[in-house]
């Protein structure tokens, strides 16, 4: 969209849509994601931002306009033919198995095996050290890598989520609403988690409604309102106010305002 | 829980001793439940625990335990399949249709060669095709495997009258290849023809070394090992410690007498305290505690313990053992009042308990009031002594142990809870009319006496470790040992057969000398690492070898027979094959379950489908798989039923899912899915076994049986699931200790400590 030089950009999206039977979820929208950057995608409750990220990840499949992968259109039919392109996601809701202990859930589908084939197993020792080791480095002191997730708090299970994804997350994370469930030190660190995942030159898309946390990290923004693409916008182009006015649809922010200035 | 020590790994790590981490597995219940029903009908009948019974009951939970295994690994994976008990009928006449020529049709007359792996391929299709149809439907597996119960239940009453008309398909061992496939499936182990005279020194020598290592295992799991650890010291206080209550065990068997039994009965107790005493000190922390007094609740329970072993002292010398006449103390007018009683008990409580002033579990009290004339009617006198004692007695025992365990500073409680089991075990010894509780209960009592007295004195001299214990490294002795062992198993297997014996004997024989041979390789090189090197895994290699060296044990107890055992018993006992294919299916299963990447993802869609599937598990195929499993277990039955009776009549399995059901949850499985266990599963087939074939042997009416069975049942049940609620209790209470902290992290995080907002 915006340069189209001989290199294609890592994903591209053109006028995608998905519709449940006569509801439409998602129309028309597009936008580009490069390695380096952080592409925030911005919505209030309900603006398509979960379907979005879905579909990226492999859950749902779009129903019209084009998902390119550099430059080839894809379609995945699953998860893991997702994960197989590099594109590795951090759900809203976790994504982890409450009953299943820390380290089990850490390598849950990737798996480190040892052994020949018949009596091939995980290799438990290396896994629970990695999964400990990748949880320190987020600031997460995890007591004990056999406890079951379901011990954890909110804010642990997010950092066991991330360190995950970014663990695996070859070309692109994908984080849905990271910091919404978190406290204010805990959302920097998540924050400064997505600026150094960029720096390495992983694209991140960052899901989000607070553009206070999207607008000091983001690159690119994409808004979303009711399954519509309010617009595309390079950081350059747009302020942090702007932002928050075309999230809540411009005019009902300012009806509300002009409400409550004249009480 | 123990106090949280300075200077452990993590302070927020709440010290979880050996005891604890084993509570809260999932089998444990089962486990617990396995003992106190084994126990029962040990003491009530005379035939339960020999071997014939053994091999009798063992054999009723190999067939339940082959389905019970790949059952439970469905339900963790969140499924059911009811189609699974029909199923091994249904291959089972698959196979004699397809080897048989009769009727007016006649069969495909295929030789077995071909007939049996064919009905592991329509046993394969039934398993893809309830996998695939879940799946691809959405609908509850519970509607879908409905429907195949009913097309299997149909399909084998319809083809079987269709080629045979008759309702039973026989004549297997009619067909072509019958006796190559016979000496697998139908194989036998008849033990009166495996004469070993040096069975009952194998027996004794790997006991005392079973008890040995794991009476270490559990020191070097349980204390903090010291920097300057003395080996030969440490390991000529090892060496005491087996000597010398070798020779004082071997004296005691040998006499009889009050006065020299107290004599080498000391002899056993210094000589191993002291033992432990020289271990202790030239290889643990010296113990850092004060002594402070017993508090109230130890008093309490010191005085209720040794009442109950009072209780039981007095009941084993008021009734008559020999007496086999029905209890009936509720006979007559009497009897009918108590039920009278108990009935309108019932149902004043219920009335109460609906308008909420007493419990609603309270009218299980009138209801067991009312129960009591009967009881009193179903057991001899004989049995009632036995069941009184062996209760109280295992109260007592128990609450003492517990005692002792508690008191940690003190040392002459423990001393004098072991005293009083001694007592206990030498008015057993005079009291009991049977061999059986003479030695046998006798040595265990003993043993239990000393072991407590043991910790005891380990307790009072080391100080415990507050790091928790790795896993044993698995270096080139596990490694060589397991090596050797398979080498050992493959030549030894293979000598037998070109002697010309059967299949089982050839398999089993080279398996056990391969099990020594692995066993010994592992223990020589644990003694090395423990004597010689810093590796802190040792105490559980310890415990391993402990319980390999008791499953060799009894194996040979089993598995063997002496020259005068022989002659003095009649009757034949045969272990069949499928107790193998069970035990070697739970172990697989286990396996599976806890290493693999397959029983991973087994937890992950059973536990959270949708999370599982998003992060890349392929649910779909894993839960075909698991349909998969469950339809070649069945077929394993079903071939293992064929062979033994070479006919099958058109109902046989069906009804018997809800059993593999029932048997899963009681091992521990959860219902909806997620958590469980396949060795639990395996314990849940040994208990149904032994309660079902232990009422027999007990001579209780067997009328009763499904009503005794599906009581007990409930009871484990319930058992079960109280110990796993205190389990994951205790889990999330050290959980808690630790749960504010997450939110602030401790200042030692330097990237937490730093962060303050946004970047």
């Amino acid at each position: 969209m915006s340069d189209a030089t001989s290199t294609h950009p890592l994903i591209e999206l053109r006028g995608i849509s998905k519709f449940y039977g006569n509801i439409i979820a998602l129309t028309g929208v597009s936008t580009t994601v490069n390695p380096g950057e952080v592409t925030c995608v911005l919505g209030d409750n309900g603006a398509g931002k979960s379907t979005f990220i879905k579909i990226l990840a492999g859950v749902h499949q779009h129903d019209a306009g084009e998902l390119l992968i550099e430059g080839n259109p894809v379609r995945f039919a699953s998860p893991r033919e997702a994960l197989a392109q590099g594109i590795a996601t951090v759900y809203q809701d976790l994504a982890m198995v409450p009953l299943m202990s820390v380290w089990r859930n850490f390598f849950l589908g990737a798996e480190p095996l040892k052994g020949v084939w018949p009596f091939r197993q995980i290799d438990i020792e290396k896994a629970k050290e990695i999964a400990k080791a990748q949880l320190a480095e987020m600031g997460i002191d995890i007591r004990d890598t056999e406890q079951p997730v379901g011990t954890l708090s909110g804010g642990e299970r997010q950092s066991v989520a991330i360190a995950r994804a970014s663990y695996f997350g070859a070309k692109v994370l994908i984080l849905d609403e990271p910091t919404s469930a978190l406290g204010v030190k805990q959302s920097g660190v998540v924050l400064r988690r997505i600026v150094e995942a960029r720096d390495r030159g992983l694209a991140v898309i960052f899901i989000t409604h607070n553009p206070n946390h999207a607008y000091p990290v983001g690159d690119r923004f994409v808004i979303l309102n009711r399954g519509h693409s309010m617009g595309n916008f390079a950081k350059a182009d747009v302020s942090q106010g702007e932002l928050t006015q075309m999230m809540s649809g411009g005019a009902e922010l300012e009806a509300l305002q002009h409400e409550l200035a004249t009480h | 829980m123990a106090a949280v020590t300075a200077g452990s790994a993590d302070e927020r790590l709440a010290q979880r001793g050996p005891i604890q981490q084993l509570l809260t597995r999932p089998e444990i219940g089962a486990l617990l439940g396995l003992a106190g029903v084994w126990l029962l009908f040990w003491l009530t009948s005379e035939a339960f625990g020999t071997v014939g019974g053994t091999a009798n009951y063992l054999d009723v939970a190999a067939l339940l335990g082959i389905m019970a295994v790949p059952v439970a690994l469905l339900m963790i994976g969140g499924e059911f399949d009811l189609s699974a008990g029909s199923m091994t009928g249904a291959t089972a006449i698959f196979v004699l249709l397809m080897s048989r020529e009769i009727g007016e049709l006649g069969g495909a007359g295929f030789s077995l060669h071909l007939a049996v792996p064919l009905s592991l391929c329509f046993a394969l299709a039934i398993g893809w095709f309830n996998g695939t149809l879940v799946e691809r439907t959405s609908l509850p597996s519970f509607i879908v495997t409905l429907g195949t119960f009913f097309i299997l239940i149909g399909a084998k009453l319809g083809f079987g009258k269709l080629f045979t008309n008759k309702v039973i398909v026989e004549g297997l061992d009619d067909a072509q290849g019958y006796v190559f496939w016979d000496d697998i499936f139908g194989a036998e182990w008849i033990r009166n023809s495996h004469v070993w005279e040096g069975r009952d020194w194998a027996w004794a020598g790997l006991l005392v070394v079973a008890g040995v290592a794991l009476l270490a295992g559990l020191l070097e799991m349980s204390y903090a090992r010291r920097a300057d650890s003395h080996p030969w010291h440490a390991a000529g206080g090892l060496l005491a410690a087996i000597a010398v209550p070798l020779f004082g065990f071997i004296m005691l068997l040998g006499t009889d007498g009050a006065a020299a039994n107290w004599i080498y009965g000391g002899v056993v107790a210094v000589g191993t305290l002291s033992g432990v005493a020289i271990w202790c000190t030239a290889r643990y922390e010296p113990a850092r505690h004060g002594r402070t007094a017993p508090d109230a609740r130890s008093w309490r329970m010191l005085v209720i313990g040794v009442a109950a072993i009072a209780a039981a002292v007095v009941l084993v010398l008021a009734m008559n053992a020999a007496d086999a006449g029905q209890l009936g103390f509720l006979g007559g007018g009497l009897g009918r009042a108590v039920f009278a009683l108990g009935v309108a008990a019932t149902g004043v409580l219920a009335v109460m308990a609906a308008t909420g002033r007493v419990r609603t579990s309270a009218p299980v009290i009138g209801v067991a009031v009312a129960m009591l004339p009967t009881i009193s009617y179903m057991m001899t006198i004989q049995a009632a002594r036995a069941v009184l004692f062996g209760g109280l007695a295992a109260t007592g025992v128990l609450i003492l142990t517990m005692v002792g365990t508690r008191t940690q500073p003190s040392l002459w409680i423990p001393m004098a809870v072991a005293v009083a089991v001694a007592v206990l075990a030498f008015v057993v010894q005079s009291e009991s009319e049977s061999r059986k509780l003479r030695v046998e209960l006798f040595s265990t009592l003993l043993l239990i006496a000393l072991a407590l007295a043991a910790l005891a004195v380990a307790r009072s001299l080391a100080q415990r470790r507050t790091v928790a214990v790795p896993a044993p490294q698995s270096g080139i002795w596990s490694r060589g040992g397991a090596m050797a062992g398979g080498l050992a198993t493959v030549v030894f297997g293979i000598i037998e057969l070109v002697d010309g014996d059967g299949f089982l004997y050839a398999l089993t024989t080279g398996a056990a000398k391969g099990a020594v041979v692995a066993l010994a390789i592992y223990a020589v090189g644990t003694l090395y690492r423990m004597l010689f090197t810093t590796d802190e895994g040792v105490g559980r290699g310890l415990m391993y070898v402990g319980l390999a060296a008791a499953g060799l044990a009894l194996a040979s107890k089993l598995l063997f027979i002496t020259a005068a055992e022989a002659e003095a018993t009649q009757a034949v006992t045969r272990f069949r094959v499928s107790v193998l294919f069970y035990l070697l299916f739970a172990a697989a299963g286990a396996w599976m379950l806890a290493r693999t990447r397959f029983g991973s993802w087994t937890f992950a869609v059973g536990g959270n489908k949708e999370a599982a599937r998003s992060i890349g598990v392929p649910a779909a195929r894993t839960k075909t798989t698991l349909f998969m499993l469950v339809s070649v277990c069945a077929w394993m039955a079903g071939m293992l039923i064929a062979f033994r009776l070479n006919s099958v009549q058109a109902n046989v399995g069906d009804g018997l899912e809800f059993r593999y059901i029932i048997v899963a949850v009681v091992g521990g499985n959860l219902l909806t899915g997620g958590y469980g266990s396949a060795i639990g599963a395996a314990i849940g087939a040994l208990i149904w076994g032994m309660i079902s074939q232990g009422i027999g042997f007990a001579h209780w009416n067997t009328d009763w049986r499904f009503l005794v069975l599906g009581g007990l049942l409930v009871v484990a049940v319930i058992a079960n699931n109280y110990v796993r609620q205190r389990a994951e209790r205790s889990q999330s209470h050290v959980v808690d200790e630790g749960e504010t902290p997450p939110e602030t992290p401790p200042p030692a995080e330097p990237e937490a400590a730093t962060t303050g907002g946004q970047p």
